[in-house]
């Protein structure tokens, strides 16, 4: 049997190269894009585009052959199939043949569906317009799986697919349309092609620019430096943000290994010390909670919809200096009261982004404070923070619990404390459900087995806990510890293998988010309700300044809190200390000493600044005068002398030139006058200001965001916002419609185009050329075809009879003006200059709306006018 | 205006010879369209048809309507090809005059105006190459003497479908001779109902024809098929064709260059027939197949079937959509 070529050497070649290539690299940039989502894919990209490409390849090749479609696909089935059986068969092994089968599997889905795009290149001629919508919803479903979409993701999602979208729908009409004899071939397709590309760039620098912000972000993520700086990003606990500074992640993964660099993230004084002494008691440093876990993701997530959300997250940088937040609503939402007293904190910050808020559990207050001049290259910001804290609560408990009779007696005595919680019987429902919920499936019963094995001797839930800890603590038979500490705890064989089941059963090593997610569902399958917090680890590294700690980037951590009835959330940390880990450096220096409470501070808007005099004049409307807040009823006009000012920004100190206008800002004073200044009773603001110096002597001004940086961020935060799943959802339905309505009005927009050229011009031959076209496509979408004959011929054999029109002696005057240097004669003119409209009404006239309406919508014809016919 | 004057003159002209052959042929307005395009065009044509279709009338009609010298119609020969047919037959022999004493050439049938060829491929390829020169070059070389034709020489070839018994094919430089091969085709039946009725009433026989030009009018008409207008697209049109013809994997052998000049010359003197004075698309369409056809080697049936008609309708697509600010 001698199978027949469809096609030239030559355009197969084309194809190859054009379509098929472009198509391996999106797939595999798609591949790549999706295993960041899904564990399945195991970080195997290369593999499974390479998969994917052999698929591409050979379908395309051979359905470039006259084979049928159905005798070679399902040999292929069939194949894969009998393989995937001896798979089964060969390897030996429960394990082994799991994973062998599993990889099969994968490949056989690559593969299958390479073969089936280039089946859809070789022979279907509208695959393209398929295989797009194909992508996009790919890419759609992918991206809807995140938890905070923004511009970027979009853009690193979205617009790749994209371009190809237009670049094969594009190109596969001129691989279809070319002619492969023609002289210059590669000339013409280099020109339309060169062409395409320059469309396809002016438009991508378009959507670029218009999130162009988000652009320089991918800029960064993509360069060089950039690039290393992604990869320790996606293993830390810590993400790097725009402007360099650190916050912790969003979410937690549990891929690969943890890596951190021994930066000075913050430094914190705590006053907190052990009831009844004076030994400072270290906290936690809460960031988050994660309180969902992500079956499919493997991923723990933060919920803004967690029952009784206790989480104060205030923007320090949003709150002018002095002035304070709080949320008392968390006191309650906390719910405990026992063993709680109020702390205060001050943290001042390194590299931690101007933004964050962290503050051992459960924080409900931020005040920002100044930084001493002279500590103001090391410490950007710095604020107040006072907490709700538990006496049961200590980083020592955790981390260093042995060794010291004082710390191991608190230790008892917290466990006795807690003893006396037996139940959550009268716990709200709702709050219980959430907070103990744990996945269905085996791997998740066996983690529920193992927390009964553990706790079968212990009868108070915190003695269950304690069992739980010691597990995590003990050692094996050949007294090595059971479980280890590491930051590259490896990754598991099996791509499916729930890692958690993973860390718990057979490998036994990790960092501090599988130890807080095992310890998480092990409590949860005792019914403890628990969750994970994020933040720092506390360290008492520094003997000379008591209550003061230093917080470096690895110590970035995650640990568990189990609620107890009346005490509220209690730390709970499993994770074992490490063994290798190098200690960061005991910190020597000294701490900025708390600064001079500011005795006077005005918030407003700058209306002059003179930078010669150094004089700024500002519009008060709230001051704090001696800690007392005074809100303004009318705005106040306040003189400045700021010879001796520093102005600060978020990004540091700036020049007194960089003050504008109009911009928001907080002056402060240390003065001894203003101090000496004693308020009456009567409180009346006007009277302390008619007592404040003019000038008066401001030592600190502070920026807050000016009305423009204000809108940009807020365009920024709106961006961030709105991208919400649902609204997600919502545009790109808008989109899809938007675009089925525009293709499917497509037909009627084109031929409202040729009427208006036909009705509007007014030279005669140019009148002529857009009736007969505006007659010819109208002809065309009713459904009278041409069907080979000359459009004289079709006009004298078909329309004429049909309709009574004079179409052909229009025509034929048509003629005359397109292939003749004649003049039209009087008549001639006449009937060009009288065709269209008569002609027009008439045909619609003569036939029923409905049957216009269903016709004229068909796209396909329209396609079909517009495309040469095949030779 | 003088040209305006010609021009007109020379469209009634031809209305009138079409309308004078029309009352003897009925039905078969494109026929004798084709036969007078390839008239004017200086050509020849030739006709393929089962017999008794009514080819042979259709010569004898076309002679008839044209007058020669002396009110006579022009000179009209009628050669029945056969497979024992000699070259000497057609184009005369050297005899021996007694009185003279000397050979004189006895000038046989090709020396006409109108000559009928019947059933041109029932004679051998000898026979038929006789007829080379003379369709050619319009002259006749025998011996070392040449003799001139008339002025107007017009060869109308039948031949009977190839596939039928007897018949030899024509050899492609014959077949290039030809401007134009039609199929002549039967009539409809309401057109046979009234050619029966015709001929019993004997109202119209082919001994009424009238002679409704003079030889000289139906030169001025070939010259007048020169003047016709043609666009630059229409000549793209032509050449793209015949690209086409050379590039189409089920055509052998595609158009010749020659081919494309006999194409152009046939649509201007087409568009004269039709009573125009520049070539439109129409042209094209109508001529492509009469015009190429015969030229071309297929690969098959099927390609012969459907190759040319679609190299025509793509070019017509193009055509019919093309944009012309002349």
């Amino acid at each position: 049997m001698k199978i027949e070529k469809l096609h030239s050497t030559k355009k197969i070649a084309a194809q190859l190269l054009l379509l098929i290539l472009p198509a391996c690299a999106v797939g595999a940039y798609m591949l790549w894009h999706i295993n960041q989502y899904y564990s399945v894919l195991n970080n195997q990209w290369v593999k499974h585009s390479l998969f994917l490409a052999a698929g591409l390849i050979t379908g395309s090749i051979l359905y470039n052959y006259r084979f049928r479609f159905i005798s070679t696909f399902i040999p292929l089935i069939l194949l894969l199939v009998i393989i995937s059986r001896v798979i089964r068969i060969v390897f030996t092994g429960e394990f082994s043949a799991f994973y062998a089968s599993t990889n099969f599997y994968i490949f056989s889905f690559l593969f299958t569906a390479g073969w089936l795009i280039g089946w859809g290149f070789a022979r279907m001629r509208y695959f393209p317009i398929i295989l797009s919508a194909v992508l996009l919803a790919i890419q759609i479903v992918v991206v809807s799986k995140t938890t905070d979409i923004t511009a970027q993701k979009l853009i690193i999602a979205f617009a790749p697919v994209l371009v190809f979208a237009l670049y094969i729908i594009y190109t596969a009409e001129l691989v279809r349309n070319m002619n492969d004899d023609e002289p210059a071939f590669a000339w013409f397709i280099g020109k339309k092609l060169t062409g395409f590309a320059v469309v396809a760039t002016l438009l991508l620098i378009l959507i670029l620019s218009f999130f162009n912000k988000e652009f320089k972000a991918i800029e960064k993520e993509f360069g060089g430096q950039g690039k290393q700086q992604k990869e320790q990003d996606k293993e830390s606990l810590t993400k790097e943000n725009k402007d360099g500074t650190i916050s912790n992640k969003k979410e937690m993964g549990m891929s690969g290994g943890r890596k951190s660099s021994k930066r000075l993230v913050f430094i914190a004084k705590l006053d907190n010390y052990f009831p009844g002494t004076e030994m400072p008691n270290p906290l936690y440093f809460t960031y988050d909670y994660f309180t969902k876990f992500d079956t499919l993701t493997q991923t723990l997530e933060t919920d803004s919809l967690m029952p009784s959300n206790d989480l104060f997250q205030p923007d320090p940088s949003k709150i002018p200096l002095y002035f304070t937040q709080t949320d008392s609503s968390v006191l309650l939402k906390a719910k405990g009261n026992l063993k709680r007293k109020i702390v205060t904190t001050e943290v001042y910050k390194a590299l931690l982004s101007p933004k964050d808020f962290l503050a051992p559990s459960t924080a409900f207050f931020c005040q920002p404070i100044a930084v001493e001049r002279e500590y103001k290259q090391q410490f950007k910001s710095a604020y107040r923070a006072k907490m709700y804290v538990s006496d049961l609560n200590s980083a020592y408990f955790i981390y260093n619990p042995a060794g010291n009779t004082e710390l191991e007696n608190f230790q008892q005595q917290r466990f006795e404390e807690l003893r006396k919680v037996t139940n959550w019987n009268n716990e709200d429902r709702n709050f219980m459900n959430y907070y103990t919920f744990i996945p269905k499936g085996d791997s998740y019963d066996s983690i529920r087995a193992l927390a009964q094995h553990l706790t079968t001797s212990a009868t108070m839930p915190i003695d269950k806990m304690i069992a739980v800890r010691n597990y995590f603590l003990s050692k094996d038979e050949d007294g090595q510890p059971l479980f280890r500490y590491t930051d590259n705890p490896g990754i598991p064989g099996l791509p499916s293998a729930n890692k958690l089941t993973f860390f718990l059963f057979e490998n036994r090593k990790g960092y501090c988010a599988y130890f807080a997610g095992a310890t998480l569902f092990l409590l949860r399958a005792l019914g403890i309700p628990s969750r994970v917090a994020t933040g720092f680890l506390t360290v008492d590294r520094s003997d000379k300044n008591k209550g003061w700690y230093w917080f470096y980037e690895d110590q970035a951590h995650a640990w568990v809190q189990a609620y107890f009835p009346g005490y509220g959330w209690i730390d709970f940390d499993t994770t074992v200390p490490s063994t290798e880990q190098q200690q960061s450096p005991a910190p020597d220096g000294t701490p900025p000493i708390t600064v001079q409470s500011a005795q006077f501070v005005s918030f407003g808007k700058v209306l002059n600044v003179d930078t010669t005099k150094k004089r700024v004049e500002m519009e008060v409307n709230k001051m704090i005068f001696h800690d007392k807040v005074f809100e303004l009823k009318e705005s106040v006009k306040l003189d400045m002398d700021v010879s001796l000012a520093t102005i600060n920004k978020d990004t540091g100190i700036v020049s007194l030139s960089e003050l504008k206008k109009g911009m928001e800002i907080t002056a402060m004073s240390f003065s001894e006058e203003i101090k000496n200044i004693i308020p009456l009773d009567s409180n009346s603001s006007h009277e302390i200001f008619s007592k404040i110096p003019k000038p008066a002597p401001i030592d600190e001004i502070t920026i807050l965001d000016t009305e423009k940086e204000k809108q940009q961020k807020k365009e920024v935060k709106k961006e961030k916002k709105e991208f919400s799943l649902l609204t997600t959802l919502w545009i790109s339905l808008a989109i899809i419609g938007g675009l089925i309505l525009l293709v499917w009005s497509m037909p009627w927009l084109i031929y409202r185009w040729f009427k208006f050229k036909a009705l509007q011009n007014s030279g005669s031959r140019q009148k002529a050329y857009w009736s007969y076209t505006s007659a010819m496509y109208l002809l065309n979408q009713l459904g009278f075809a041409r069907n080979g004959l000359s459009p004289l011929e079709f006009a004298k054999q078909e329309i004429d009879p049909r309709f009574k029109t004079n179409f052909s002696s229009f025509i034929q005057a048509y003629l005359k003006t397109k292939y003749s240097t004649q003049p039209f004669t009087s008549s001639e003119e006449n009937i060009v200059r009288n065709f269209y409209s008569p002609f027009d009404s008439s045909v619609k006239s003569q036939i029923p709306f409905k049957q216009r309406f269903n016709k004229f919508s068909n796209v396909y014809r329209t396609i079909n006018y517009f495309t040469k016919p095949k030779v | 205006m003088e040209q305006q004057v010609n021009t007109e003159t020379a469209l009634q002209n031809i209305q009138r010879l079409t309308d004078n052959i029309e009352t003897v042929i009925k039905g078969k307005r494109n026929q004798i369209k084709f036969v007078l395009t390839a008239l004017l065009a200086k050509g020849h044509i030739l006709m393929e048809d089962n017999p008794g279709t009514g080819k042979t009338v259709m010569a004898r009609t076309l002679a008839q309507s044209i007058s020669g010298s002396h009110d006579q119609s022009v000179n009209f020969k009628r050669i029945q090809f056969t497979p024992d047919l000699l070259p000497m037959d057609l184009i005369g022999s050297h005899i021996f005059d007694d009185v003279k004493k000397e050979f004189i050439f006895k000038k046989g049938p090709l020396f006409c105006n109108v000559l009928l060829a019947d059933e041109i491929n029932r004679a051998s390829p000898k026979v038929q190459s006789a007829l080379l020169e003379c369709m050619a070059e319009n002259q006749i070389t025998m011996g070392e003497i040449t003799y001139k034709l008339d002025n107007l020489f017009f060869t109308i070839a039948t031949q009977n479908p190839v596939e039928m018994e007897g018949t030899y094919p024509l050899p492609a430089a014959q077949l290039d001779r030809f401007f134009i091969k039609i199929i002549f085709g039967y009539v409809d039946e309401e057109t046979e109902l009234d050619i029966y009725k015709d001929y019993l009433g004997i109202n119209n026989n082919l001994n009424n024809v009238q002679q409704v030009l003079g030889i000289d009018e139906i030169l001025f008409l070939q010259q007048q098929s020169e003047n016709v207008f043609v666009h630059d697209e229409i000549i793209k049109a032509v050449r793209n064709i015949v690209w086409a013809t050379r590039r189409h994997q089920d055509i052998l052998l595609g158009g010749s260059t020659r081919s494309g000049i006999t194409f152009l010359k046939c649509l201007k003197a087409y568009a004269l027939v039709n009573g125009r004075t520049y070539v439109i698309e129409d042209d094209v369409n109508d001529l492509c197949q009469p015009v190429l056809d015969h030229r071309l080697i297929y690969r098959n049936k099927e390609a012969k079937a459907n190759a040319l008609g679609n190299i025509r309708n793509a070019e017509m697509e193009r055509l019919s959509k093309l944009k012309i600010n002349a």
